[in-house]
């Protein structure tokens, strides 16, 4: 499973005090179309729930195994 | 803003506004519900999940005390009734900040944005 | 190899070949059907948030505002095309209703900030000591953020009325509790722009408690998603 979110990594250029750097952000990162298949978000990262609740279904679903697999370790 | 015509609207978008560092402030925030790694081994998975857990915990206990609220209002309750209810929510606002504390969350982490519908919280 | 993919888009012909995507890549218009998607190669696994991508991202999607209004994708789709054409083909009518909601319009933000009375914080923990006590604290509290949330609604109501008459569609998101209290998104025609941005200008000053922030125009970013994204994934209709 990947996704786009899955594959980003925020850097720390975020002390940045870019007033349009942060309203650029605020309309490309949350908004926009968005390719389904595509997109599933580690367990972590539940503030993306929205796009994706079955994607939290999946990933409560792989939570079980890891969890099941660490208590037969 | 003054329009000009020439203004093409390939040209990066106008921003205007007299209070730039409050927006910048409060904008911030965008950036922040990204995570600062994405990784699935066992770690974030158990936290990801109490979060989420914890989550709905949180939106339920806050329904409860506005429930325990409106009905203390609507006057059918006994004094007696109100205190043990009252004891009851403040034991479970307790025991949740506990839980929050041991998974080392905060109220803005279990805050789900859920988009058009707004913020959870 | 990947896809990096910017944008949907009607018609575009010519494409200008010369814009550049992420990390320099050359952009192309990639037909399916009747559609065209703006796509960059990409060679790794993850798309960095940086300054450099989200501006490289917003630059090739306002690059073709001029001609015509394309539905984005969201930053940081990397596809194949295998998946683009078969998530195009899928949902062709959905997509087609939304150029036709879009066509012709470009997106205009609002942003507010009101400043938060903070006098219905609780007390400490150790102040209440009866379930009594609590309860008439939450209640006073709650009555607090009622008012907020009152508030809030009438400042939405408001700025609505300001603007109905030269929007075409609005994405309103109001969080009663906090300081940027409303975040609105309007769909407006592109020969409105000039009325629209007049009406706020002067509506502004009739409210000068209140913050406000003023861009665009954009690219319709908040209005390109095709279906709410739970309805699609629980096949709800």
């Amino acid at each position: 499973m990947s996704s786009s979110f899955d594959q980003m990594i925020v850097t720390e250029e975020w002390e940045s005090t870019d007033l349009s750097l942060l309203e650029t952000l605020d309309h490309v990162l949350n908004r926009g179309l968005v390719i389904a298949g595509e997109i599933t978000i580690s367990v972590a990262d539940i503030d993306l729930i929205f796009v994706g609740l079955n994607v939290l279904v999946s990933s409560v679903e792989t939570a079980h195994e890891v969890l099941r697999k660490r208590q037969t370790e | 803003m003054e329009f000009s015509p020439e203004n093409p609207l390939t040209a990066e978008p106008e921003i205007e506004t007299s209070h730039a560092e409050e927006f910048v402030e409060q904008l911030r925030c965008v950036t922040d519900t990204l995570p600062s790694r994405i990784n699935i081994d066992a770690q974030s998975v158990e936290q990801g999940l109490a979060k989420l857990v914890l989550t709905l915990i949180e939106f339920i206990r806050r329904l409860l005390e506005k429930q325990a609220v409106r009905r203390m209002e609507g006057g059918d309750l006994s004094p007696e009734q109100i205190e043990e209810l009252g004891l009851a929510l403040m034991k479970l606002e307790a025991k949740l900040q506990e839980l929050k504390t041991q998974f080392g969350l905060t109220d803005d982490d279990l805050n789900l944005d859920l988009g058009p519908i707004g913020r959870l919280i | 190899m990947k896809l990096y993919a910017y944008c949907l888009v009607e018609d575009l012909d010519p494409f200008d070949a010369t814009t550049r995507g992420i990390s320099g890549a050359a952009v192309r218009a990639l037909q399916i059907d009747e559609l065209a998607v703006l796509v960059s190669d990409f060679n790794a696994d993850s798309v960095a948030v940086t300054r450099e991508n989200a501006l490289d991202h917003a630059a090739v999607v306002r690059s073709v505002l001029d001609r015509t209004t394309p539905l984005p994708f969201r930053f940081g789709t990397l596809v194949t095309e295998q998946q683009l054409r078969s998530y195009i083909t899928s949902r062709k009518p959905a997509l087609q209703t939304r150029f036709a909601h879009v066509r012709g319009c470009v997106e205009m933000s609002v942003k507010i900030i009101r400043e938060v009375s903070t006098d219905n914080e609780a007390p400490k923990h150790d102040e209440i000591t009866s379930g009594t006590s609590f309860l008439e604290e939450k209640r006073r509290a709650l009555l607090g953020s009622e008012q907020k949330a009152t508030e809030a609604t009438e400042l939405s109501t408001w700025l609505h009325e300001q603007v109905d008459s030269l929007t075409r569609d609005e994405r309103v998101v109001v969080r009663p509790s906090e300081k940027l209290v409303l975040a609105a998104a309007h769909l407006v025609e592109r020969d409105k722009i000039p009325q629209y941005k007049e009406k706020l200008a002067a509506a502004r000053k009739n409210r000068t408690e209140l913050h406000f922030l003023f861009s665009g125009p954009w690219p319709p970013y908040s209005f390109a998603n095709i279906e709410l994204e739970f309805k699609t994934q629980f096949g709800v209709s």
